[in-house]
């Protein structure tokens, strides 16, 4: 292999100003990296190219995984999603969770409770409230307790991976992240914004917005040493940096 | 307070190898980012040329020492858009470049092809699951073009550095 002809070199990424030498040490790397793939660390995701399926060093992935409805990444280790059904199951192994958090007063699936077990995942139900009983409706908003509640576990890296989901992972996700983001100092439109994006057609409900907007994020104690170091790092404005 | 871009949200937090994705920032999204990313390098992919970009962006790269990367490309329609994606995957299939923001200018239909590229080819998601975080981004609206060329794309010719694979990508 030359060094000059291959795919590297002609990597046809415009670079901005190029004038900028503090930023711009790329080229140079650039070159470098073309010396480097003459040796023997090359791997290729190509399907009609001359490493076939079966080479070992093909990362093209091969085994197809199904994310839950309204699956999304937070933070880091940190998701959201509606409820988890068993063809989701080989996904969820994927990320290795810890914890699920479950945010609605109903019992989650059996096959989602047996699949916790058996992953030896923590299930913890965020939402249900003994003093709710039979008025207790999914339609309802979170109660203040239950968003403390489910923040309580957000806030302790010992937690993570960590899932938040709820029937739809719509709404009570919605409010909890949001709640989450306020604690983070995110702006009031920025919380609604991203609650907005996973509530479909219909749109977002106000009432969950006022429930973002009302909370008090003193009431969420946040031990330095036990938080995620995003967490601390947002709270702390980059100081934590150095 | 801080202004996180539009429809920003991390792509890859399964790892200490962090993706974020966005729209254009603006000014008023800067202390966020050089606060609470710690970005390495940032990619656009959009079609606005490097005379185009705002005289304050560039300060703040230059400002921040983010390497920039400029993958010029319309929509999916373009003749290079398939090469302009494998541009793309190697620079995500390189662990030295991280921690890595991708932004377009709205954070919709680009990134979402982007993302729903490194969700099939690196992660094997199905494609239903795509669409589905595809038009959580682009609020509902259908980008039959976009879905299509994700379905239909396949890398032809990417080479990386098994050495420096992301930790999320397995072997």
């Amino acid at each position: 292999m030359t060094t000059n002809d291959n795919s590297v070199s002609s990597i046809n990424i415009e670079k901005g100003y190029e004038e900028d030498e503090d930023n711009y040490v790329l080229d140079e790397e650039v070159e470098d990296n073309t010396n480097k793939y003459t040796n023997n660390n090359n791997i290729y995701i190509n399907i009609n190219g001359k490493n076939n399926s079966n080479d070992a060093n093909n990362i093209l992935c091969k085994n197809t995984v199904v994310p839950p409805l309204n699956f999304c990444p937070v933070e880091r280790y940190l998701y959201r999603s509606g409820q988890p059904s068993p063809v989701n199951f080989p996904f969820l192994d994927t990320l290795n969770l810890k914890t699920i958090i479950w945010l609605s007063n109903e019992d989650p699936q059996d096959a989602l409770l047996d699949f916790c077990e058996l992953s030896r995942i923590e299930l913890q139900f965020a939402a249900i409230s003994p003093e709710g009983g039979e008025d207790d409706n999914p339609w309802d908003g979170l109660t203040e307790h239950s968003i403390i509640n489910a923040l309580e576990t957000i806030v302790q890296k010992k937690n993570y991976p960590l899932l938040v989901c709820c029937g739809m992972g719509r709404h009570r996700t919605g409010t909890v992240i949001g709640c989450l983001r306020r604690i983070m100092k995110w702006n009031l439109a920025s919380c609604s914004e991203e609650y907005r994006r996973f509530t479909g057609s219909r749109g977002g409900r106000i009432l969950v917005e006022l429930l973002i907007e009302a909370f008090n994020t003193d009431l969420v104690e946040i031990n330095e040493n036990e938080a995620p170091d995003w967490l601390l790092n947002a709270i702390n404005g980059g100081k934590d940096k150095a | 307070m801080y202004i996180p871009p539009l429809n920003f949200a991390p792509i890859i937090n399964s790892s200490n190898d962090l993706i974020y994705r966005s729209g254009f920032p603006m000014p008023l999204n800067y202390p966020f980012i050089s606060e609470t990313l710690h970005l390495k390098t940032i990619i656009y992919i959009g079609e606005k040329t490097e005379t185009d970009l705002p005289i304050e962006y560039k300060n703040f790269i230059k400002r921040e020492k983010i390497q920039f990367y400029y993958i010029p490309m319309e929509t999916t329609m373009d003749p290079n858009a398939q090469q302009n994606m494998e541009n793309m995957l190697k620079l995500i299939l390189d662990k030295r470049n991280y921690p890595i923001l991708m932004h377009s200018n709205k954070g919709k239909h680009r990134i979402g092809v982007a993302a729903g590229i490194i969700r099939k080819i690196l992660q094997g998601w199905c494609i239903s699951g795509i669409y589905q975080e595809y038009s959580i981004f682009t609020g509902n609206l259908k980008g039959e073009v976009d879905l299509e060329f994700i379905t239909g794309f396949m890398p032809t010719n990417v080479k990386v550095d098994k050495r420096y694979l992301p930790e999320f990508v397995k072997l």
